[in-house]
């Protein structure tokens, strides 16, 4: 991802000449921000209607006592969330959490090499693509670098995972100004579900080695506690030309996680991780990452109506990545030497949570952040961050009350107010409104106000020219003013289940955007020039669209789900103000997104996936020179044999409908790099 | 601001008028169990003889002291198995059983849970209980809690003792057992 930082900074030095500069200026969205239970888990909202929806697996897997008790099914309901389980990412042999995204037909997923993805909800899926908020256990994983996630460095055991929530459309009110066109919750399993010894090893063409081990114990009567270590090492992308792209990358990552019930009444969990990775850059040099983080969490109950949370994390993530030398385009003149460019991130983030019934109709949760961030960049001679050193605080507080109109009827309002040290106070109301119009049938709808904040990039970064100073000495800078991102979504959802063995989930929505980044000119020097540029909040717009997702349970033995999105989007320059970029920059949306997956048991031995997707063609104007993303059909097939209940061996084909696709465009300095068709094997056992 | 205000207002004046006493509820632990039996009902195939006619109920039963309230009453309303409807019935006695297909045992203590599964026998009744080792004295079903998460324990060799088949779905979710041999 931080391949796209030093991709921006070549740029800009090589279209100081060519004029084409209109690539250039990417670089969305927002922060911060984690509230960990987006549910409200009131015990009296499991009725019987509730409970009756889910399947026996679901069924089995609600917690009936006490802490953190949450009922997913019932947030689920009011809003466009989908549910990636464990059971679905095994069975689709998803061999990464990009890869299990894929899973949730909301999202728009496109690799742009061995280790980068653009992942975005709603559109806006830039290069540094990101008005999405994305939780591991409860901790944000985002840089404030640019408010995006390093998706290279996010990763855990899969099969620990418990299951994946992805929640298109705003959820600031819950979570905070990161959350503007979506949340992806990934949550693991508590340590005692995964008691006793897992390994699993594989590999193939393009995955070429992986191996993953873990190891549960109980260590008191109610203390539970898991250690597991993984490692993978893939193969390089390819050019379209099919020549490789140079970019193997490979990685590490070990960590623990104890859950303790001290009592009926208070849980506590203490979880950490460590990972390191090295990443080739098709540019040439590496990327080296490696970090951390200590988690502590303390669950409650009061009674049955009132509990609370604290939650209590540390994260450190440091970077270093090669920044090559960049010349003009015809080579005559060195703009900016070779260099490194290091980021060195601390993150101490402190969570309040309290939900509370009052009566049988109010559902209350509100709660407290603090989030402290220290960051160290290191710069590098063309690309850079001023100040290299900055501290952050976040405050936030929030409150929410679930209110019970009728039996069938109910009515959900509230805000978040944060205090940035960018912007001062921003505040994220919602109402939702959720009518039950029969035990199978639900309507839902919702207005909400979310906001990207800035990020270092909107207002820090520098593309210094050290080479053709001091005509230029900064291609683009940080604006100095730059303002928080708006957005006010409107959202309306209908979902039906026919008899036991059909769901379909419907979302429309429509969103107005404002103050969205736009790049200006400053005003001509005496050579005509108009460096540096600057960023500003000139652009508005609206994106609308729908999602559809169905799922049939055609058979005991076979489970069918698919889905499709229609996103339109018209982002415009507010009259009376420039934007360099014409207001292409912000974008790189396919219109049309299509998949069907099909789970089958074949015997009780075996079991065979099948996965197709389709995603439209689309323009992408962020890398110097526009281009367009062909649209592509892919398909991944996986057969799984289980001769005993705790081994799985099996075959995975990954795109197999073409022997290379691109899903992105980086158009320069480098070729677009293809992702491959690629088999592995891999095996897996518990004891 | 005016935007805020307007909503916390809207918010305030319908905590003013909603506010209710609270009812008595089961615990989310039988609430789960409660949809669990219910479950049953469509994860077992009976005999066809133990619904005779098309009217007939399907009955789940409550032996002992109700730890549901009426909140597996509320989760079998207007609900049906096969066209037949569902209903719920309490007993305080083994005896006072006749037509009854899942009936759920209140624990009790060992000796007296054996007369009383003794006392079912050849009824083709589904029998369900939390009691521990309740599968191994030759219950069919113990549905438990463990891990704050509900569990499920078959006794196959019971089940098909009274001629009923639990589906694959329902097998692959539980733990299979025997009964105790004497």
């Amino acid at each position: 991802m931080i391949d796209a930082l030093s991709r921006l900074c070549v740029q800009a030095k090589r279209t100081r000449y060519s004029r084409s500069f209109s690539g250039l200026l990417i670089f969305l969205l927002l922060t911060l921000n984690s509230e960990l239970l987006f549910s409200q888990t009131m015990q009296s909202l499991l009725t019987p209607d509730t409970l009756k929806k889910l399947s026996m697996e679901e069924l089995l897997n609600v917690e009936v006592m006490s802490v953190s008790r949450r009922a997913e099914k019932l947030t689920e309901a009011a809003s466009a969330i989908q549910v990636i389980t464990q059971d679905d990412i095994r069975r689709a042999g998803a061999t990464s959490i990009p890869e299990a995204l894929r899973l949730a037909t909301n999202l728009h997923i496109a690799q742009k090499n061995s280790h980068d993805w653009a992942i975005s909800a709603r559109g806006f899926n830039t290069d540094l693509a990101n008005k999405l908020l994305v939780l591991i256990d409860g901790r944000t994983v985002y840089t404030p670098l640019f408010s995006g996630v390093f998706w290279d460095r996010q990763d855990y055991l899969l099969a620990d995972v418990e299951r994946i929530e992805v929640i298109s459309g705003t959820g600031g009110t819950l979570w905070g100004a990161n959350a503007v066109n979506g949340v992806i919750n990934i949550i693991t399993k508590k340590a005692y579900d995964t008691q006793g010894f897992y390994g699993e090893a594989g590999g193939g063409s393009q995955l070429r080695g992986s191996t993953g081990i873990r190891y549960g114990t109980r260590l008191g009567e109610k203390t539970f506690l898991r250690m597991y270590g993984k490692y993978f090492n893939r193969d390089e992308a390819v050019y379209p030309d099919g020549e490789e792209a140079s970019d193997v990358w490979w990685m590490g990552q070990g960590g623990f996680r104890l859950d303790s019930k001290s009592s009926e009444k208070n849980e506590f969990t203490f979880q950490g991780d460590y990972y390191n990775g090295q990443a080739n850059l098709s540019a040439g040099g590496k990327s080296d990452q490696q970090g951390g983080n200590i988690l502590g969490r303390w669950s409650h109950v009061f009674s049955e109506r009132s509990e609370i949370r604290l939650q209590l994390y540390y994260d450190k993530t440091f970077f270093i990545q090669d920044v090559s030398e960049s010349r003009t385009e015809d080579n005559s003149i060195v703009l900016a030497p070779a260099g490194t460019l290091k980021d060195n991130l601390d993150t101490y983030d402190l969570d309040f949570q309290h939900t509370l019934s009052l009566g049988t109709r109010h559902h209350f949760v509100w709660g407290l952040g603090y989030r402290y961030t220290h960051d160290e960049v290191k710069n590098a001679p063309g690309l850079a961050f001023i100040p290299e050193v900055l501290d952050r605080n976040l405050f936030s507080v929030f409150v929410q009350d679930e209110i019970s109109v009728f039996d069938n009827l109910s009515f959900t309002v509230g805000t978040k107010v944060e205090h940035n040290d960018y912007t001062g106070f921003e505040y994220e109301p919602s109402m939702r409104l959720q009518w039950n119009l029969t035990s199978k049938q639900l309507l839902w709808t919702a207005v909400s106000r979310a906001v990207r904040m800035p990020s270092r990039i909107d207002r820090h970064i520098r593309i210094p020219t050290p080479g053709f100073a001091p005509i230029v000495e900064n291609l683009l800078i940080g604006g100095a003013n730059f303002r928080s991102e708006t957005l006010i979504a409107y959202e309306l959802g209908h979902r039906i289940q026919f008899g036991t063995k059909v769901t379909s989930s419907f979302s429309t929505f429509y969103n107005i955007y404002d103050r969205i980044r736009s790049t200006s000119q400053s005003p001509a020097d005496q050579y005509g020039l108009t460096f540096p540029f600057f960023y500003e909040n000139n652009l508005e717009g609206e994106t609308y669209g729908f999602e559809w997702r169905l799922t049939y349970q055609v058979a005991d033995w076979w489970r069918i789900n698919g889905g499709y999105t229609l996103l339109r989007d018209d982002i415009r320059i507010k009259s009376g103000k420039e934007d360099f970029n014409q207001a292409l920059n912000e974008t790189a949306d396919p219109r049309h997104r299509f998949s069907v997956r099909s789970f089958i048991n074949l015997t009780k031995n075996f079991e065979v996936y099948g996965g197709l997707r389709f995603v439209d063609s689309f323009k992408y104007n962020n890398g110097g020179v526009p281009g367009t993303v062909p649209k592509y059909s892919e398909l991944d097939l996986k057969l799984a044999w289980l001769p005993k209940k705790n081994l799985e061996v099996s075959v995975t084909g990954q795109n197999l409908l073409n022997a290379q696709h691109s899903e992105y465009v980086i158009s320069s300095p480098n070729p677009r790099e293809d992702v491959e068709r690629s088999f592995y094997v891999k095996m897996a056992f518990q004891l | 601001m005016k935007f805020l205000t307007s909503i916390f207002w809207l918010g305030f004046s319908f905590f003013l008028f909603s506010y209710r006493q609270p009812q008595p509820e089961p615990s989310n632990e039988y609430k789960v169990k409660a949809v669990f039996l219910f479950n049953f009902s469509h994860y077992v195939e009976w005999p066809l003889d133990v619904l005779p006619e098309d009217d007939s109920p399907f009955v789940i039963g409550i032996l002992g002291k109700d730890p549901f309230g009426s909140y597996l009453d509320e989760t079998v309303k207007n609900e049906q198995v096969k066209k037949h409807p569902l209903v719920i019935q309490r007993f305080n006695r083994a005896d006072e059983i006749t037509a009854c297909h899942i009936l759920y045992i209140i624990p009790t203590d060992k000796d007296e849970m054996k007369g009383i599964l003794d006392r079912l026998k050849s009824k083709n009744i589904l029998t369900v209980s939390d009691a521990s080792n309740f599968a191994r004295l030759g219950g069919m079903i113990r549905l438990y809690t463990e891990a704050n998460k509900t569990r499920i324990r078959i006794n196959l060799s019971a089940v098909k003792k009274e001629e009923l088949v639990c589906s694959s779905k329902l097998l692959r979710l539980a733990d299979i057992v025997e009964s105790q041999t004497h």
